[in-house]
């Protein structure tokens, strides 16, 4: 972003992250921030790490080595003998608890209602009695336009609805950041428009969010920042204008151009 | 006519064995066998082994011979019990494997994601146990489940050779003596309406707790 203030609250720093499965390096010495209010899309190749880095934020993967800061505060960090050590539990779930994750496959709890989903955890993870909860979980079903199907089991919505009510399932705990791994790629084309509308809204409230896509349109519209990511290296990023109009990279412009 | 209702009335007293058999060993293997699943599943591998030490055991092995292990060479050793104590023993030992399988699977087959989501919502893992796999499990698991507890109606009469007098053994005693066909088709009778019972039970079961699914 032009003006981009720097004044605003480092959300998220990632430094120098490794992660291997076994022989496979799938991340190789990544760096990224995100500030308050930005908008991270993460493009790139199938294979490039995207998903796993994205999944590193949140720990559902641990990282090999690096360092890892949510709000200013480390979650996890190389130690002396250069392996990452994450910080005591009960501090790596407060850290943990400030990000919401909405899933490729929605993920929804097939057994309870869509209100249901939504007042899940912060019924049993906060603590809260349902009469303090309801009326904002009421709210944001509104919001991403699902207020009349509160009673239906989500078997009984289509994957667009489904998805919103999963974001929704995740704006429920209140998060200072949101993460999205590739929200539409389940979706069936004319579905995806729907998702992208809720995210777009996200994002124009000033949301942070790290969205991990394959909507190149999404990227180049909503987003603040974007990083191109191949073979487990981030090849080139920077503000959606430039980096889809003028990239500087000859594997970027492959890959926008296989993508058009 | 009133040799018929002696008959149906012996075999009523009889059908208590039996029922006893089957009500204690379901409700004693079910939990036992959700444990075991368990620690089949558990990151500690000693206790993992060794539950599957005992799944192996225990379904590799007939349950009559086991009913008269426990009945015969546990005294050898020591270990008196009362008859229908010695019969449950095995019942519940046998059933628990089946069910520990048949719960190992349920839980397996509960997608990943489920638990990412719940892990992502802050849920620790017993409250997502509880919460969110469970539940999915518990239905899932009906139908297996089903079929074990009818398989488990038809085993109780392996308690004959025990001596007890169970419904089958009532029954046989009766043709020897009177020399009439009669009490087995009043056991099959007795068989088969239990059976229909807890079909009918589990379809009722698996309508309720399928209401989710389209």
């Amino acid at each position: 972003m032009e003006n981009m203030n720097n004044e605003e609250e480092l959300m998220l720093c990632m430094h120098d992250i490794h992660k291997s499965f076994g022989d496979l390096e799938v991340l190789r010495g990544i760096d990224l921030e995100v500030r308050r209010g930005e908008v991270l899309a993460i493009i790139g190749p199938s294979g490039s790490g995207k998903s796993t880095l994205l999944r590193c934020i949140n720990k559902l993967e641990t990282i090999d080595s690096g360092r890892i800061e949510i709000k200013g505060e480390t979650l996890a960090e190389t130690d002396d003998s250069g392996k990452a050590v994450y910080v005591e539990a009960k501090k790596g779930r407060r850290l943990l608890s400030s990000m919401g994750m909405v899933f490729q496959q929605f993920n929804l709890f097939p057994h309870m209602t869509v209100l249901g989903n939504l007042l899940e955890a912060p019924m049993m993870v906060k603590g809260l009695r349902r009469e303090e909860i309801e009326p904002y979980a009421r709210e944001l079903l509104q919001k991403v336009g699902l207020s009349d199907r509160a009673d239906y089991y989500p078997s009984q919505l289509s994957g667009g609805q489904q998805q919103r009510v999963a974001i929704a399932r995740a704006l429920c705990m209140k998060p200072d950041i949101m993460l999205f791994d590739e929200p539409t790629s389940a979706l069936d084309p004319e579905l995806t428009g729907e998702v992208l509308r809720t995210m777009r809204e996200l994002a124009a409230e000033h949301m942070t969010m790290v969205v991990v896509t394959h909507e190149m349109g999404f990227a180049r519209e909503a987003a603040s920042h974007v990083l191109f990511m191949a073979d487990g290296s981030i090849v080139e990023q920077g503000r959606p204008a430039a980096l889809f109009g003028h990239p500087q990279e000859e594997r970027t412009r492959s890959f926008l151009q296989n993508m058009l | 006519m009133e040799k018929l209702l002696d008959t149906f009335l012996l075999m009523l007293d009889g059908s208590e064995i039996t029922l006893e058999i089957f009500f204690l060993t379901l409700l004693a293997a079910l939990p036992l066998g959700m444990l075991a699943a368990l620690g089949r599943l558990s990151s500690l591998r000693l206790l993992s082994r060794l539950v599957e030490l005992y799944i192996w055991i225990m379904r590799g092995t007939p349950l009559m011979l086991q009913l008269l292990f426990v009945y015969f060479a546990l005294p050898m050793v020591g270990i008196r019990l009362p008859d229908i104590a010695a019969a449950l023993l095995a019942f519940i030992l046998n059933y628990a494997a089946y069910f520990a399988e048949i719960f190992r699977a349920g839980i397996q087959s509960v997608p990943k994601g489920q638990y990412e989501a719940a892990r992502t919502l802050g849920m620790s893992y017993p409250q997502t146990m509880r919460r969110i796999i469970l539940p999915q499990v518990f239905r899932m698991v009906l139908p297996p489940v089903s079929n074990e507890t009818i398989n488990l109606v038809k085993d109780t009469s392996l308690v004959y050779i025990l001596a007890m007098n169970d419904l089958l053994r009532v029954a046989r005693t009766i043709v020897q003596r009177e020399f009439d066909m009669t009490p087995f088709v009043i056991a099959a009778a007795f068989y088969l309406s239990m059976t229909f019972v807890l079909t009918w039970g589990f379809k009722k079961l698996e309508a309720y707790y399928g209401k989710y699914e389209q």
